[in-house]
């Protein structure tokens, strides 16, 4: 027993410590991995290489429950929204630092670098990474991505690297270099990437198809970053610098008959991290360091005020630090810690409040395990001082928040059961809080209640995997944040008005089938029933309406062909109507969307342990018109080829 | 093969059709009833024109699109007569569509740009075969209703709102709305013979709205600073172009009943309502109406039909909603409501 568990806690903290060690081929882990990393809400590298994503948000629409908002165009303003949850309820984790913008309260993933990404997973319900922030194992949903810079590996010498040439003038290329001799690592990358970017859409005018160039669409950006690591005493320690300048035009919206824009966006942001690792007898700790520094400048040269420009510097800053652990026992874990983070936002506008935001969150977790079941249950405490050096600052917030779990354990030894609750809020964003005449400072945090019973299934016989699951849930939001006219119809305020019920059921099949050695086909398939409806007000015409921009059906279906080291993979999306606003009325619809993509690859290995890759993609082959926002169009057909070289 | 027709079964289970919005049939030549603007809302391309037809008591919510074949663009923001053409000005696309009164057929579509930028056209008058238009770039433009092509900018003050005309003089509204909260104060006044700006009069913050009496005097709407200052009305002198009177109201509209003005007040915070009549000899309000307005979810647009005697009264909702529209009697009965596109504000009527 004692030994299981040992071996239960050496997996998870082994995936933690990103050590890649020898695991002994015990039934029960091969299992218990097989049921813990089964393939849903996962993607790694080798498919992440083949889907040559544009980037992370075009990854993430790959889960069940996810919704991509995206206003097209490279970096332009991509969010993803799970299980009709806000953006703002989801935390973007990447090598184990969670992501910070307290001015939007959400991260644009179309600015997140993807050429260096290992693997991409969502979690809804328990993290199992016990190990990482404080405020990311409360959040309402996670999104984790691992880097190959950031951890240990197995080889001495590790090189990935790629160019790439697409459609609209993309160039981009990425290189990547570790070291990793016994004790420690160090690592670098660079990344460029240019493109005028000027895409051909189509747009539905009356009972008219228009067909123009989407302008005003340039983009190029530049990331570096260093990475070290040493194993010491018992643990690991890291630390990193990642630079990230981004230069870009704005294309805005496309507006009927009217083709004008011109703003642009100068991004700027330097991130520095450092966490510890260690164990002491069977308490396992992290402590953890992460600041950034964001340099935003807005510029919009025509604007028809009395000075002719719009040129807004808005600079925003971050530390978040803390310490988490995991303690086991027999049958049972300790686990928690506690995080703090300090965000402040500065901007030219004399207009603008001069907000400080101090976060902190505590949380105290038991888990209890049988041979029959596992139950979490876990209590947050989070407390907000919010701070103005300009004017009146928002109510400070404390909030205690519970999750709880009930997973069977062996129902077989392929299946399993698990029913969770968690409840949990976010906090408006400094923009909500206090943009000029929108900003609100009365506001409310918007909370989430989230029910879910999942049923996973997992097994492997002679020529077939197969790994099945299915969710239902049942999501409450209270005190939705939304936007609305309080002074006239052109100054807009954020106000808590809004109650949203989500009904949502998920299917999910992964299976690989093998025809021979040289042979396999391999499926990934999801499907989503959403039924986001506002129960706001019995009164309003929007009772029990489906909310703005959430489909009620969602669906994706990947199938790779392999033959030896060659192969093609199409992949399907297809989200059902939607509208724009939450009266479900004509004027307010949206088509659905069926995208196909597909990518044929070749790779070729050079001696044992190099290969070269090269891929042939083309996106939206049907060449569908479509829109995930309103009047935000996105491309037609458009390629991409990609060469990519990796050692070890 | 299989797999894509089972992926084809499978969109086609999904892909819902489009709900099946009846819409009533339009006539050939439009009569007896109401052109409503919906502005929609910015960003949305939904701006649309509703058809209120008086004898079937019926609406038509695509009137536009069913006459052009395509969508009137983001904002619409004006709609007037003049001669035998109807003008409408969409705002953030920056267009002025002409169609013609009768049949609603288009004419032509102007579109106002100014060197690669837009001009954004806010709201029209017309003098002796021109049209003038107030562009948010801080210029009225001149159009040939003719040519139907813009013959001259005439500078004015920052962000121009609105215009009215009184005898040979045209009456601007500067609201420099773009740059609050240090936004403008004043009224261009241009004489409408040479097409030249001759003074710029204070009337007080963020002008808005203008119109002018049965006796020539031009009556201003200062919006005020939406939170400390607030709104007022300013009677401007058209013989000797100063400022007359100031009323201290609380004011968001004016429409003109004959020789009177309806007045309209929404507040966005309480979400109060009212409506009452200004007298223009008198220059005081008489509150002599009395239309219920505890159905008005925000008072948004109000006009007054001479040909029916009615009065016609628009609820924006919550802006993000589709807008009503209610049609009273002058003496305050609700004759009919109809349910119109997103933010309806204006009206043309047909005889």
């Amino acid at each position: 027993m004692v030994k299981y568990h040992y071996i239960l806690l050496f997996f998870i903290t082994s995936r933690l410590f990103g050590q890649i060690d020898s695991i002994q081929n015990i039934d029960e882990i091969n299992i218990l991995s097989r049921i813990t990393l089964s393939k849903h809400n996962l993607l790694e590298r080798n498919e992440i290489n083949i889907i040559q994503p544009t980037d992370i948000g075009d990854l993430l629409r790959k889960f069940p429950g996810t919704y991509l908002r995206s206003y097209g165009g490279l970096g332009g303003l991509k969010t993803v929204s799970m299980r009709g949850l806000g953006s703002n309820h989801s935390s973007i984790v990447v090598d184990g630092f969670q992501l910070h913008n307290s001015q939007t309260g959400q991260i644009n993933l179309g600015q997140l670098i993807v050429d260096n990404v290992q693997s991409v997973n969502s979690t809804v319900g328990l993290n199992s990474n016990f190990l990482l922030p404080i405020s990311t194992q409360i959040a309402g949903n996670n999104f984790i991505i691992n880097t190959m810079e950031n951890s240990f590996s197995i080889d001495t010498l590790t090189i990935r690297s790629n160019i790439n040439y697409g459609s609209f003038e993309q160039y981009k290329g990425y290189l990547g270099v570790k070291y990793n001799p016994n004790k420690f690592f160090i690592s670098s990358f660079f990344s460029k990437q240019n493109s005028v970017g000027n895409y051909r859409y189509s747009i539905v005018n009356g009972i008219n198809q228009n067909s123009r160039i989407r302008k005003n669409n340039k983009y190029s950006d530049f990331n570096f970053g260093i990475s070290s690591g040493l194993k010491i005493f018992n643990g690991t320690w890291k630390i990193g610098y990642q630079h990230k300048s981004i230069d870009q035009e704005l294309p805005g919206a496309v507006i009927l008959y009217n083709e004008t824009a011109d703003e642009t966006l100068q991004t700027v942001s330097d991130r520095l991290f450092t966490d510890f690792k260690y164990e002491i007898g069977k308490l396992f700790i992290r402590s953890f360091i992460n600041g950034s520094i964001e340099n935003q400048r807005y510029y919009d040269p025509t604007y028809l005020n009395n000075i002719g420009f719009i040129d807004y510097h808005y600079k925003n800053r971050s530390l978040n630090s803390g310490i988490s652990f995991i303690n086991y026992f027999d049958d049972w874990f300790l686990y928690g810690g506690l995080d703090y983070t300090f965000s402040d936002l500065l901007v030219n506008d004399i207009t603008f409040a001069k907000p400080i935001r101090n976060f902190s969150s505590s949380m105290f977790g038991v888990k209890f395990n049988n041979h029959f079941f596992s139950f979490t249950t876990q209590l947050s405490g989070q407390y907000i001082n919010e701070l103005n050096q300009n004017g009146v600052a928002a109510n400070n917030i404390f909030r205690v928040n519970p999750f709880i779990s009930l997973k069977t354990r062996k129902i077989s030894k392929k299946s399993q059961l698990d029913l969770w609750y968690r409840n949990s809020f976010r906090m408006p964003s400094f923009n909500e809080l206090y943009y000029n005449n929108i900003g609100n400072v009365d506001l409310l945090p918007e909370n989430a209640n989230q029910t879910n019973l999942d049923f996973l299934f997992v097994d492997e016989m002679k020529n077939i995997s197969f790994d099945f699951k299915t969710a239902i849930y049942f999501n409450q939001i209270k005190n939705k944040i939304l936007a609305i006219p309080t002074k006239n119809l052109f100054i807009w305020s954020f106000q808590n008005i809004g109650r949203v019920n989500v009904f949502g059921g998920e299917i999910q099949i992964n299976t690989n089938y093998y025809f021979s050695n040289n042979f396999n086909i391999t499926l990934m398939s999801n499907y989503t029933y959403q039924k986001s409806i506002d129960v706001t007000n019995s009164d309003s015409p929007t009772y029990l309406n489906q909310i703005a921009y959430t489909p009620e059906h969602m669906f994706n279906f990947d199938l790779t062909l392999n033959y030896k080291e060659n192969g093609l993979r199409i992949s399907n999306y297809f989200i059902s109507k939607r509208y724009s606003l939450n009266e479900n009325i004509i004027s307010n619809y949206l088509n659905p969307i069926f995208l196909m993509d597909l990518s044929v690859f070749k790779k070729l290995n050079i001696r044992k342990s190099q290969n070269l890759r090269f891929i042939f993609n083309v996106k939206n082959i049907l060449n569908t018109s479509y829109a995930y926002i309103r009047s935000y169009t996105m491309p037609g057909i458009n390629f991409s080829i990609n060469i990519s070289y990796a050692f070890n | 093969m299989r797999l894509i027709n089972i992926l084809s079964i499978i969109i086609i289970l999904f892909s819902c059709k489009k709900e099946d919005v009846s819409q009533n049939s339009l006539p050939d030549f439009l009569s007896n009833g109401t052109v409503v603007l919906c502005e929609g809302l910015f960003q949305q391309n939904n701006s649309s024109l509703s058809w209120i037809d008086n004898n079937s008591m019926s609406v038509n919510n695509n009137l536009f699109v069913q006459k052009s074949g395509r969508n009137l663009g983001d904002t619409g923001n004006d709609i007037k007569k003049y001669g035998s053409k109807i003008y409408i000005v969409v705002n953030f696309s920056s267009t002025i569509e002409v169609v013609d009164a009768k049949t609603f057929s288009p004419i032509k579509q102007i579109l106002m740009q100014n060197s690669g930028l837009s001009k954004q056209p806010r709201n029209i008058e017309f003098f002796e075969g021109n049209a003038y238009v107030t562009c948010f770039d801080g210029f009225v433009d001149v159009i040939d209703t003719s040519s139907l092509s813009v013959i001259q900018r005439i500078p004015v003050g920052l962000n121009p709102e609105d215009l009215s005309i009184s005898g040979d003089k045209l009456y601007v509204s500067n609201s420099g709305g773009l740059s609050l909260p240090s936004m403008d104060s004043t009224i261009s006044i241009i004489d409408l013979n040479t097409n030249t700006e001759i003074k710029k009069l204070t009337v007080g913050l963020n002008p808005g709205r203008c119109v002018t009496d049965s006796e020539g005097d031009v009556y201003v709407i200062s919006r005020g600073d939406y939170s400390n200052i607030s709104s007022c009305l300013v009677k401007v002198n058209s013989n000797t172009n100063i400022v007359d009177s100031v009323f201290n109201l609380d004011i968001t509209g004016i429409s003109k009943m004959n020789d009177m003005f309806l007045i309209t007040y929404y507040d966005y915070v309480s979400g109060y309502s009212s409506l009452s009549v200004f007298d223009t000899f008198l220059d005081e309000v008489t509150n002599n109406l009395s239309i219920d307005l505890s159905n008005i979810t925000t008072l948004y647009g109000v006009a007054y039909n001479s040909f029916t005697n009615t009065i016609f009264i628009s609820d924006a909702m919550n802006f993000v909603n589709s807008g009503y529209v209610y049609e009273y009697t002058s003496n305050g009965s609700l004759i009919s409501s109809y349910n119109v596109g997103l933010n309806p504000s204006k009206f043309h009527f047909y005889e």
